[in-house]
């Protein structure tokens, strides 16, 4: 550009010079004139290329220039966005979701109870499991709620019907005082008493909740049963005063309390257990009749307001005063073996243990206490019997609501045992006394004659029992709380003796006399040394009594039984001995069965026709 | 006395056997119960105590009086029957139906069914021989179940009968003789009568014979009389075993005598008569005895007793099994709600 102007200057002086020095030659000439004006166009033409090459320049510049801006600002915007994502990210860390602050189910019951496709979620991240816990929890609780409201609701009804219950009931009092009012003249003209009646048995109305219930129940029964008779015995005037002393001990202990707290411990010595556990004033005396009338029983029923629980004490009256061998023995046994895991040791009440440790005392103590003092013990049925939640010794609670069938059921129950153990000790006495009537047996029992004969029947003592018996015993199932009595017989045949140990379980007719037998012939056969004398005594032990008939007399049954096998025993071992003692004298077609040369133990009849067999 | 207790203390186990697998023990009882025991515990080393029993009633009017195993059917012989059941080892359960049944036919003069006392099952030939009640030992074909033929010959009931696989049967029975027959001849082919010998009579026990027992040359039986080994060429009692009791098993053992019975031991004899051990059972008698040599040692003893005897070496007691009250499922069954219905009287009961 530079030179293009230069090259047109330098063009021009020189044409200028030339023209000057023309002109001061004065030799101007015309066409050099217009020449030089011409150059002076083309200066013009350069001077216009110039212009628009700078104004091009400086286009290209103002480009360049806002380029630059551009990405300047592009900078800005990435920085700005740099710093505000940092920011988001600190707010990030320190975010925390509020269901942290939820308490929720532990991970077992979660996977119990919401996790219908637990496989599916197994490869979701942890964060989506979680999300997708939270969500059925959040179902879970919302189900939760509507259960909820929907008892509440339930409840609110519930309460509303019984108001409205109530005031019905309620609005029946006037009514009946005004029919029993209206009524009176009507009692007075036909000469009722009922009235006074009511009068004089008012005295239990003052008797404990339990014990009243029991005796509304009893007073129904006996309406229509006449076999037992139940009655309130003690003073009203004694459960007045008890209520009264009581309600001051009451209000004594609370002024105690508020005086002042320094006097507790003197209190301590004096609360032993007699005035700690005292009986209610009032009690039930019930008595029943044996099915012979020729016994009494009679239960003391008692109600002990600190251990909120019923004893019963049993005794015996003989109404034609012959003298009863072991009677107390008996009716425990007879009480404690009424159910099963019911005897009385333990007090049923739940949560007994931890009331009575509070005052310093145990379970055990108590029951001994009761047990000295003749109070009798607290059998299950008979809390039942009263209305009265139990937790026996197996943990299982129980309260009993329908008293009317659960009281007759017991009677029932113990009268029939009862009558069981009648029969059983009226055997015994035959047998010990040996007065038994061998025909009035009604065993399915061989009719000839039995050859053996029992000459002795004595009591021993159960360790003498255990001696004789050691083997078997230690087979059986071990039963607690039950107490065996037993009996030696001794029963003779020729030169043979056989002894039979005999063990009356106190839970009979539960379980069963048990017979164990011994020979003497020829040396001591027992169940140990002889499979025959074994299979002899387990004829005698299964016998069953359902398989007898009704009234029947099992311990006479089982002495058949056993006489009977010992005679064929004898007869069968006798049939090869050299020296014969024993004939066969019972029809039996062979001796010996099976490998075992089992003996024709069991006893067949057919119409006329009866045999022994194996 | 209650069924349970009943059971527990008199506990007769007449029969065992084992397995074809030889997985299982099997034992019969007088009460018709069979008790099936798994032996692979019993094989281990260990200590502890093996599984409980199963047990698969047959019915309490069925006396399980012999036992045998062939193929996967347990043969049971009780009263005039003998009957298979099928087993299943898998699911270690015994069929509840009869597979089969073979009545033993009535004798004409008979008056009572005959008890099945014995068997010995012939593998080779699938036979199965009876010994019964009746006094005749009964051939039976375990394909077709035919009776094949009958041997005749003993005048009481049969008490043991073994054999060998070329046809030769040895039966012992309660008239005090041992019969040796041969399946080609219709009488026997020989007979002993222990208690015709002074040695062996023990009068007050009488001459049957309870057991008996062979091996190539030897036969050894007892009963009433003593147990002694007697050569099967010339029939001369050749060694007598003193074993005080009543003798109702009696086995070759490798190359001892296993003698069992009416007493308080069970005693392994050599054959030349010297006692070699002496081993305490709780039996009041021992009746059945079963053993295996492989996969690995091992006998059980059972009899009037509640409990399986199991010797592993054959010379010491190794461990007692019971039965009733070890049974599987019988944890389940204590929570029993009895309804205790007084069974004492059928009297009305006016309240």
């Amino acid at each position: 550009m530079e030179n293009l102007l230069n090259t047109q200057f330098v063009k021009l002086k020189e044409a200028m010079n030339n023209l000057y020095k023309l002109k001061s030659s004065e030799h101007a000439l015309e066409s050099q004139q217009s020449t030089s004006v011409l150059m002076f166009v083309a200066l013009k033409h350069s001077n216009r290329t110039v212009k628009r090459n700078i104004k091009s320049g400086r286009d290209e510049l103002h480009l360049q220039k806002s380029k630059v801006d551009l990405s300047r600002l592009q900078l800005q915007n990435l920085l700005y966005e740099v710093s505000h994502l940092k920011k988001e990210i600190v707010r990030c860390q320190k975010f925390k979701s509020r269901d942290t602050y939820l308490e929720l189910l532990s991970d077992k019951e979660y996977s119990n109870k919401l996790s219908g496709d637990y496989s599916e979620k197994a490869n979701l991240s942890d964060h989506k499991s979680h999300l997708y816990r939270l969500e059925c929890e959040l179902r879970l609780r919302k189900e939760l709620d509507n259960q909820y409201s929907a008892l509440l609701s339930s409840k609110q009804e519930l309460l509303q019907e019984n108001l409205k219950q109530t005031q019905k009931y309620l609005s029946f009092a006037p009514a009946l005082r005004t029919l029993l009012e209206s009524t009176k003249p009507l009692h007075d003209a036909l000469q009722l008493s009922l009235d006074v009646e009511w009068k004089l048995s008012s005295i239990f109305k003052y008797l404990p909740r339990p014990l009243y219930i029991l005796f509304i129940n009893l007073q129904a029964l006996q309406r229509d049963k006449k076999d037992f008779a139940s009655e309130v015995v003690g003073f009203e005037s004694d459960a007045q005063m008890q209520e009264l002393l009581s309600e001051s001990e009451n209000i004594l202990k609370e002024r105690r309390h508020f005086m002042e707290k320094k006097s507790t411990c003197e209190a301590t010595p004096e609360s032993t257990i007699e005035s700690l556990l005292k009986p209610h004033p009032l009690h039930i005396k019930l008595v029943i009749e044996s099915p012979d009338k020729c016994y009494e029983l009679v239960l003391i029923i008692r109600y002990w307001e600190l251990l909120k629980c019923v004893t019963v004490y049993p005794q015996f009256n003989s109404t034609n005063n012959s003298s009863f061998q072991g009677d107390i023995n008996v009716v425990e046994d007879l009480l404690g073996h009424l159910y099963p895991d019911d005897s009385g040791q333990d007090i049923p009440i739940p949560g007994i243990e931890y009331e009575l440790q509070s005052l310093n005392l145990t379970t055990e103590e108590c029951l001994e206490y009761l047990v000295q003092n003749r109070f009798g013990k607290p059998y299950c049925w008979l809390q039942s019997m009263c209305s009265i939640a139990t937790v026996n010794n197996k943990k299982i609670f129980k309260h009993e609501f329908n008293l009317h069938k659960m009281i007759r059921k017991v009677f029932i129950q113990i009268l029939k045992r009862w009558r069981s153990w009648l029969r059983l000790t009226q055997q015994i006495r035959g047998l010990t006394y040996k007065d038994i009537d061998m025909s009035a047996a009604k065993e399915n029992i061989y009719p000839a004659g039995l050859t053996g004969s029992l000459v002795q029947w004595t009591a021993i003592s159960s360790e003498e029992f255990n001696i004789q018996n050691s083997g078997l015993i230690n087979n059986l199932s071990p039963s607690n709380e039950i107490t065996y009595t037993s009996y030696r017989a001794v029963i003779v045949r020729g030169s043979a003796k056989m002894e039979c140990f005999i063990r009356i379980p106190s839970n009979y007719p539960l379980d069963i006399p048990l017979w164990t037998l011994s020979v003497h012939w020829n040396g001591r056969h027992t169940s140990v040394n002889n499979a025959a004398i074994k299979m002899m005594e387990f004829w005698t032990n299964s016998l069953q009594p359902k398989n007898l008939e009704s009234g029947n007399r099992l311990l006479y049954s089982q002495l058949f039984r056993t006489i009977y096998s010992f005679d064929i025993f004898l007869e069968t071992e006798g049939a090869v001995q050299t020296v014969r003692e024993y004939n066969k004298e019972k029809p039996y077609i062979s001796a010996y069965t099976k490998r075992i040369r089992l003996r024709p133990y069991k006893y067949i009849m057919k119409g006329s026709v009866y045999t022994f067999k194996q | 006395m209650r069924e349970k207790d009943l059971k527990l203390a008199y506990n007769n186990v007449l029969a065992q056997t084992i397995s074809t697998s030889q997985k299982f023990l099997f034992a019969g009882n007088l009460f018709g119960d069979i008790f099936a025991l798994s032996l692979s515990e019993l094989d281990k080393s260990t200590e502890e105590p093996p599984n409980k029993l199963q047990v698969f009633p047959q019915g309490s009017d069925v006396d399980v009086n012999c036992l045998a195993f062939h193929r996967d059917f347990l043969i049971v012989g009780s009263i005039g029957l003998i009957y298979g059941v099928q087993w299943d080892e898998e699911a270690q359960t015994l069929s509840t139906k009869r597979a089969w049944e073979i009545k033993i036919p009535l004798q004409v003069d008979a008056v009572e069914v005959p008890d099945v006392n014995s068997f010995w099952l012939c593998t080779e030939t699938d036979t199965l021989y009876a010994g019964c009640g009746d006094g005749v030992v009964y051939q039976i074909d375990l394909e077709d179940g035919r009776i094949q033929r009958e041997y005749r010959g003993h005048t009481d009931y049969v008490h043991c009968v073994v054999g060998q696989p070329d046809g030769r049967i040895y039966s012992s029975a309660e008239d005090g003789t041992v019969r040796l027959w041969s399946d080609k001849q219709k009488e026997p082919t020989a007979m002993i009568e222990p208690y015709k010998n002074p040695q062996l009579l023990r009068p007050d026990w009488g001459k049957w014979i309870g057991a008996v027992s062979v091996n190539d040359d030897w036969l050894v039986c007892g009963g009433g009389p003593r147990a002694a080994i007697w050569h099967l060429r010339s029939m001369e009692c050749t060694r007598v075993f003193d074993y005080p009791g009543r003798v109702h098993v009696c086995e070759f053992v490798d190359d001892s005598v296993l003698i069992g019975g009416e007493h308080n031991h069970v005693q392994f004899y050599t054959l030349n008569g010297t006692l070699q051990a002496n081993i305490p059972v709780e039996h009041t008698a021992s009746y059945s005895a079963v053993w295996q040599m492989s996969p690995f040692k091992f006998m059980s003893i059972a009899g009037f007793s509640n409990k399986l005897h199991i010797l592993k070496d054959f010379r010491f007691l190794d461990s007692k099994i019971e039965m009733y009250g070890n049974l599987q499922g019988d944890d389940v069954e204590n929570e029993e709600e009895e309804e205790y219905d007084d069974e004492d009287d059928g009297e009305n009961d006016t309240f």
